[in-house]
């Protein structure tokens, strides 16, 4: 809830590419996360789910398998910076793409309840948007 | 720079106001800083090192140089760099002990690189961690501070136990960091954007501020919050969202701060907006007479806050009016010469 959620999926954040469809996604939070936090990615394309399991990501220049992230604490997504979601879906430039996306941030230092559970962030997107070229 | 008179708090303005500014295009940290600087908000900067800082905890020299540069350049004084322990790193199991303390101690390493007198840490760090720290805080010269921020009040029991630990370590390395989203006297106006934005009604915004203001520990208000809302429609997210104004916006009496003293090493100047020259949900003209009262003479970073609800108004004059607000009440009396 807030500003920034309707810059998660901005307006040039898709990208069609000879695997599919790149989707550029920011941050909600106000500071840079360890890897591991990107928790939760609800990722619907056109109205098909995307498992996560078949999502690549790349942060900081490295391209990582979506459950690699859980272990990359050592490794912050910054501020400003996009982490790109490489979507196995059929694209090309100039197609319009549907992208609803829940995106769950555990935040580390905010923990909850008795059993000291790390908070999550979510923020909703629903936004239909034109893919650029690669 | 909105300098107060000699004795008195002084004022500053930690980048983490600007928030939603850090995401226009064209900014970076140097533009941030140098406009703090141009527009008059020092003489104090404080930032979150996670927030204002890429590569952090782990800053190069050659980024230690360039930060330390702008700064320099600036004319402002560091005053606090908040630090995070990330005790919730990885799935499924918080850091050890061992673990939290060195998360901590790089970070703390790191402020003292960049000139920083202070650290902020939360809640989340023990009493028996940040006894730990002690010598390496000594060592450096860099105090820990340890933010009291909502929900937290000085009845909470973790605020008791580190009162407890900084009175018997009686050191100036190790103390609280007042912020004063624990003492308000309302629920700010920007809520109604975000709330808007998010399909709340006015209707249940409304109800939620008047049980918010209702006499009575706010934690014993969640069933009746959860109970009227649902009954008035809201869905689950939204009764999450209402549920954050409780947790977000405390109620102690803003006199209590007095009870933080002596072991207050910094203060966060939380606020939500100024209106005519006056702050209607933070009750300043208290909190100024109580910082006085105590001879606090270190920094009150502004951290305006309504950029998670709202970005309908500018930071930058946001602090302006609160600092030309605080200057007032600050110097409205002759400083007490301790």
């Amino acid at each position: 809830m807030g500003p920034l959620d309707d810059q998660v999926v901005r307006a040039d954040s898709l990208t069609a590419t000879p695997d599919g469809l790149d989707v550029a996604v920011y941050s909600h939070w106000y500071r840079a996360l360890p890897l591991p936090s990107l928790a939760r990615v609800d990722l619907t394309v056109d109205g098909d789910r995307i498992d996560p399991s078949a999502l690549d990501v790349t942060v900081n220049g490295h391209r990582y398998g979506f459950a690699e992230l859980a272990g990359k604490g050592d490794e912050y997504w910054f501020t400003t910076d996009p982490v790109v979601l490489h979507v196995p879906v059929d694209s090309a430039p100039g197609r319009e793409h549907r992208v609803q996306l829940l995106l769950g941030l555990s935040i580390p230092y905010i923990l909850t309840g008795p059993d000291r559970v790390p908070l999550v962030a979510p923020s909703a997107t629903d936004k239909t948007l034109i893919a650029a070229g690669a | 720079m909105t300098d107060t008179a000699p004795g008195l708090p002084r004022l500053g303005t930690t980048l983490f106001s600007l928030s939603l500014e850090q995401r226009k295009p064209g900014r970076d940290f140097a533009s941030l800083v140098d406009e703090v600087a141009a527009r008059d908000l020092g003489p104090g900067l404080e930032m979150v090192a996670f927030q204002s800082l890429r590569g952090w905890p782990r800053l190069s020299d050659d980024a230690v140089r360039e930060v330390r540069g702008v700064i320099d350049a600036s004319g402002l004084t560091p005053s606090c760099l908040a630090i995070n322990n990330d005790l919730g790193l990885y799935p499924g199991r918080l850091l050890s002990d061992d673990e939290s303390y060195e998360y901590v101690a790089v970070q703390v390493r790191g402020a003292a690189a960049l000139g920083f007198p202070v650290t902020r840490v939360g809640v989340e760090t023990s009493p028996a961690i940040l006894e730990r720290l002690l010598p390496l805080a000594e060592d450096l010269g860099v105090k820990i501070g340890v933010e009291i921020h909502a929900p937290l009040t000085i009845e909470a029991p973790p605020v008791a136990a580190l009162k407890e630990l900084f009175t018997r370590l009686d050191t100036e390395w190790l103390g609280f960091i007042p912020d004063m989203s624990s003492s308000m006297r309302a629920v700010p106006d920007a809520v109604d954007d975000a709330h808007r934005a998010a399909g709340i009604s006015p209707e249940l915004t409304a109800l939620t501020k008047e049980l918010w203001a209702e006499p009575g520990p706010t934690m014993a208000k969640f069933p009746e919050l959860e109970r009227r809302a649902a009954e008035a429609g809201a869905t689950p997210p939204q009764v999450g969202n209402l549920k954050m104004l409780f947790t977000m916006h405390g109620k102690m009496a803003p006199e209590r701060w007095a009870d933080f003293f002596p072991h207050v090493v910094h203060v966060h100047g939380k606020f939500y907006g100024i209106v005519d020259g006056q702050d209607p949900s933070i009750d300043w003209p208290v909190v100024a007479r109580v910082l006085r009262e105590q001879n606090y003479t270190g920094f009150i970073s502004s951290e305006y806050e309504a950029h998670a609800y709202s970005d309908r108004y500018n930071a930058f004059d946001q602090i302006r009016a609160q600092h030309d607000m605080l200057k007032r009440l600050l110097e409205a009396e002759p400083a007490v010469v301790g």
